[in-house]
């Protein structure tokens, strides 16, 4: 089974809850450590402007490049859930290797700022998965722009789309994510 | 055993250490800032320390708070939080500090409060009390219960953030409460959102995604604003950007149109209106010879004439249609003028008193006992009178008033300048009137004069910096009260005591009841705060008990509340509570006031600081200061997960920056003639050219030339109010120079 999430990308007014929601819930300081990043999508000239915001956390790929890239092995896929989790005991370190980072391509793996910081990323809320509840970032959001659970069953309730404004899907790590999508068609509105 | 408070701040701010997780108790609570949400938390409690915020949605109920409130753990054990009381030993704002005991601190407050009522009268004292705290006990209604009972004080009356909408909302219809539960919005065939940004401020917990759902439903949003903000780029259809302080001639031509093509609901104006026809007057140009034409407007509000006929028309046919008039605009040179062509308008079209329609105004939909202050309730009787232009409706008994935007030059001039005191002494409390109040620079001066100023405070604020008595207070999560969603949403919060109060911190109750001991006053506190508690409920709250347990109580309702739905339905028996029983496009009230700036039908007055005044040579941008997501005002500025949000910058239109060399990121300086702020910038499409925008409630922090460098917007704004009581502090004209 392989847990995903859904975000749609219509409703997200970019309001930052479910990161700091995220901090909170794992302990996590303030700086440059985000699990849960949300990005600012701005296009076109004024009057005529279109923005859109992009959540992107971990998406637990079904081939994730973290794990074989990492030297040392120390991020495993769960064979349960299919939740993609980091041994910090294991980890070398950013000072040593940084292979995971470089294997991403959504940024998931994160450090922070102290000496031989250890890699660290979203885990899906095992922690509250283990007790039957939605990872924070779900529970948290005030627009219900995100859900998570079973991949399958997000995909018959929302659709297949892997595309959203922002977002380059990879065939390759196929992400474990489906949206609705907020694409930019020009002209993006204004006067009339 | 838990830490030490001290031990226990610390390990919490750095995060990643600190108690282990696990089972903890959960405790129902809910944030008591001044942004109307008022959401319901879940704090877990481990050994006596919070150790995470939950939304209460995992309960079931609907309202989810927002990143604020999620951030609340960061303020609670932020490391600069005042431990102890201390007394000023440098020179006033430097913000040097001694630690004293809390004897001595209030016995020093009780003797200068005493000292300066017996050499000068209780007219020298004045209160600051802002939105710091929105509990019913907690807050500025301790303060201001004891100082009535001190015999009185100087209270401020206007507030910077809609005294325009309520002197129109009491013009027009009588009544504060205009506003209609947020879920009505889903039977609206239109919604208008003007100058109106709830993804970013809020306005009842739930009020965003009713909006996406209405958006999902079919409803087409439409929203005017100078910003392409979250609510335009999210919700709406459409976005129609106008220059600030402009908005009234937009609606007065939307009405032009309406009229020339006979669009009015002529039977709503005839049964429920009165004073059309002076209106049609004004508009059409019999008055003045001007017609006020879509023509008229575009040339005023850089918004094309056919995209005004074009809304109009909507508006006047999509019935039932919301337009909800933002505060933001009424934040302007004759906001007032802007609440009452958007009130007329609204009525024009029929859309009061109907679901899917909304009576644009103050917006309140719930009265109740539950409000901020509501602890100074049923003190003595108060004297005097302080507003200029009283309207009926709206009285809160007070002591001669001063209006809190001149109340620095008030301080500075008193009675030689035509104010009615000469003030001595100040006390702040729940609030930072240097951040929060216009001419940042002009409060400097006002506060350096006084003989006395005693401050309450969670931080160093750049009022505290000013304080000869610092008293720190403490926290929502470190005291119990009660709140009630701000304007629209039916739900009730109890706010559970989390923890013991960190450091030396007080409640302001705890600090006036022991003020009041030292200055004789009795039967200031003679409840237990739970006694004062279950006195605050509404009759709609059966069981205190439950609703503490729970935390929260929604008000159950048939159908969306709707305000003045019985006027229109059963005119004969309930009357609008005004003069004529009508809804009042021409007032006689405002007409007998007889001041040229107070027309008895709304009307368009230009601004002194506008693209067109003499003065937008030297300063040609306009500056307009709004709410900011990862704050309230002042307070929450410092916390580091809400800094990681967003940046504090100056938007600046592309346009306006490649004329000044600015690229994104630059480190600016905005200036006019009354100060200097210093801000980075962020170059975006979506703010129109000639425009910028901070958000207001940045951290004042004078450099040694006094020029600000913390981004606060008000060391840009005016001093002084117009006549109906607006802020106009987005109508300010200022440079912006690369550094």
């Amino acid at each position: 089974m392989q847990m995903g999430f859904y975000f749609d990308q219509t409703r997200c007014t970019g309001c930052f809850t479910c990161s700091v929601a995220c901090k909170d819930w794992h302990d996590i300081p303030a700086g440059q450590t985000n699990w849960l990043r949300v990005m600012e999508i701005e296009k076109g000239k004024f009057p005529n402007v279109f923005v859109a915001y992009l959540v992107t956390g971990c998406w637990h790929c079904a081939n994730p490049a973290c794990v074989t890239a990492c030297p040392v092995g120390a991020i495993s896929k769960r064979q349960e859930d299919g939740v993609v989790v980091v041994d910090q005991e294991i980890c070398l370190g950013k000072d040593n290797c940084d292979m995971c980072l470089q294997a991403c391509s959504y940024e998931a793996p994160q450090f922070g700022t102290e000496q031989n910081a250890k890699m660290q990323k979203c885990n899906f809320c095992i922690d509250r998965l283990a007790e039957g509840k939605y990872p924070i970032c779900v529970e948290a959001c005030p627009m219900r722009a995100l859900d998570a659970g079973p991949l399958d069953q997000l995909m018959s309730k929302y659709g297949q789309s892997r595309d959203a404004e922002g977002f380059v899907h990879s065939a390759e790590l196929d992400p474990s994510v489906v949206f609705n999508p907020k694409l930019a068609l020009a002209p993006y509105g204004g006067f009339l | 055993m838990g830490l030490a408070p001290k031990e226990r701040a610390m390990t919490m701010d750095s995060g990643v250490e600190g108690i282990s997780k696990g089972k903890a108790e959960v405790i129902r609570a809910g944030c008591s800032y001044d942004c109307g949400g008022l959401c319901p938390l879940i704090v877990h409690v481990k050994d006596g320390s919070v150790i995470r915020v939950e939304g209460a949605a995992s309960e079931g109920t609907p309202y989810r708070a927002c990143l604020r409130g999620r951030a609340n753990r960061q303020r609670l054990y932020h490391p600069d939080r005042l431990k102890y009381p201390m007394r000023r030993v440098g020179e006033r704002g430097e913000g040097k500090f001694e630690r004293i005991s809390w004897d001595e601190a209030l016995d020093s407050v009780a003797s200068e409060l005493r000292r300066v009522k017996e050499t000068y009268g209780n007219s020298a004292i004045v209160f600051f009390g802002l939105g710091g705290s929105h509990g019913t006990l907690h807050g500025l209604g301790a303060g201001i219960r004891l100082l009535n009972m001190f015999d009185g004080c100087i209270h401020l009356w206007g507030n910077v953030s809609n005294q325009g909408a309520i002197f129109g909302s009491f013009a027009t219809y009588g009544s504060m409460l205009t506003g209609n539960t947020r879920d009505d919005l889903l039977n609206s065939h239109l919604i208008i959102m003007w100058g109106w940004n709830p993804a970013d401020t809020i306005w009842d917990s739930g009020t965003s995604f009713t909006l996406a759902k209405a958006k999902e439903a079919g409803i087409k949003v439409i929203c005017v604003d100078p910003r392409f903000t979250n609510s335009a780029a999210i919700f709406a259809n459409q976005w129609i950007p106008i220059k600030p302080g402009t908005d009234t001639a937009m609606l007065i031509a939307m009405a032009y149109t309406i009229i020339t093509e006979k669009l009015q609901d002529q039977e709503f104006l005839d049964n429920y209106t009165t004073g059309f026809e002076q209106y049609r007057e004004y508009v059409m140009g019999v008055e003045d010879g001007v017609p006020k034409a879509p023509r008229w407007a575009e040339a005023i509000t850089g918004v094309p004439a056919a995209t005004i006929e074009n809304l109009a028309r909507q508006y006047a046919t999509a019935k039932p249609a919301a337009l909800i008039a933002g505060w933001g605009p009424g934040r302007a040179d004759y906001g007032e003028q802007y609440h009452r062509a958007a009130m007329v308008l609204a009525a024009m079209t029929g859309n009061i008193g109907i679901h899917g329609g909304n009576t644009p105004g103050w917006e309140g939909a719930f009265p109740n006992y539950m409000t901020m202050g509501g602890l100074a309730r049923g003190t003595r009787g108060l004297i005097g009178t302080g507003r200029k232009y009283r309207v009926p409706g709206y009285h809160i008994g007070s002591t001669t008033r001063i209006h809190c935007c001149e109340i620095w030059d008030a301080i500075l001039k008193g009675k030689a300048g035509g104010y009615p005191t000469d003030l001595k002494l100040a006390y702040v409390m729940a609030a930072n009137p240097l951040s929060s109040l216009p001419n940042t620079n002009r409060g400097v001066e006002a506060l350096k004069k006084l003989e006395f100023i005693v401050v309450h405070e969670v931080f160093m604020s750049a009022t505290a910096r000013f304080a000869d008595i610092l008293l720190p207070a403490n926290t929502f999560m470190e005291r119990e009260d009660v709140s009630a969603a701000w304007l629209g949403a039916p739900y009730f919060v109890y706010s559970n005591k989390c923890v013991d109060s960190l450091y030396e911190s007080k409640s302001d109750l705890e600090v006036c009841t022991e003020l009041a001991s030292r200055l004789g006053i009795e039967h200031y506190n003679d409840k237990t705060d739970e006694e004062w508690l279950r006195e605050f409920l509404p009759g709609n709250i059966p069981d205190f008990d439950e609703f503490k347990r729970k935390g929260v109580h929604t008000v159950d309702l048939d159908e969306p509340f709707v305000a003045f739905k019985k006027q229109i339905e059963d005119p004969e028996n309930n009357p609008f509570p005004t003069p004529s029983g009508k809804i009042e496009i021409y007032s006689k009230l405002l007409a007998d006031m007889n001041h040229p700036e107070i027309p008895p039908v709304p009307k368009y007055i230009e601004g002194g600081e506008s693209h067109n005044s003499p003065l937008a040579k030297k300063y040609p941008l306009q500056i307009i200061s709004s709410h900011f997501r990862r704050r309230v005002h002042s307070q929450l500025d410092n916390v580091g997960w809400l800094k990681d949000a967003e940046r504090h910058a100056l938007w600046i239109n592309s346009i306006d920056a490649q004329a000044r060399g600015i690229n994104d990121g630059d480190q600016v300086r905005v200036f006019n003639d009354r100060g200097g702020t210093i801000v980075p910038c962020w170059v975006t499409e979506r703010i129109m050219p000639g425009v910028v925008h901070v958000p207001e409630g940045g951290p004042f922090d004078p450099d040694e030339d006094g020029i600000d460098t913390g981004g606060c917007a008000n060391v840009l704004t005016a001093t002084g109010y117009t006549p109906g009581g607006a802020f106009p502090g987005n109508t300010v004209l200022v440079q912006v120079q690369k550094l």
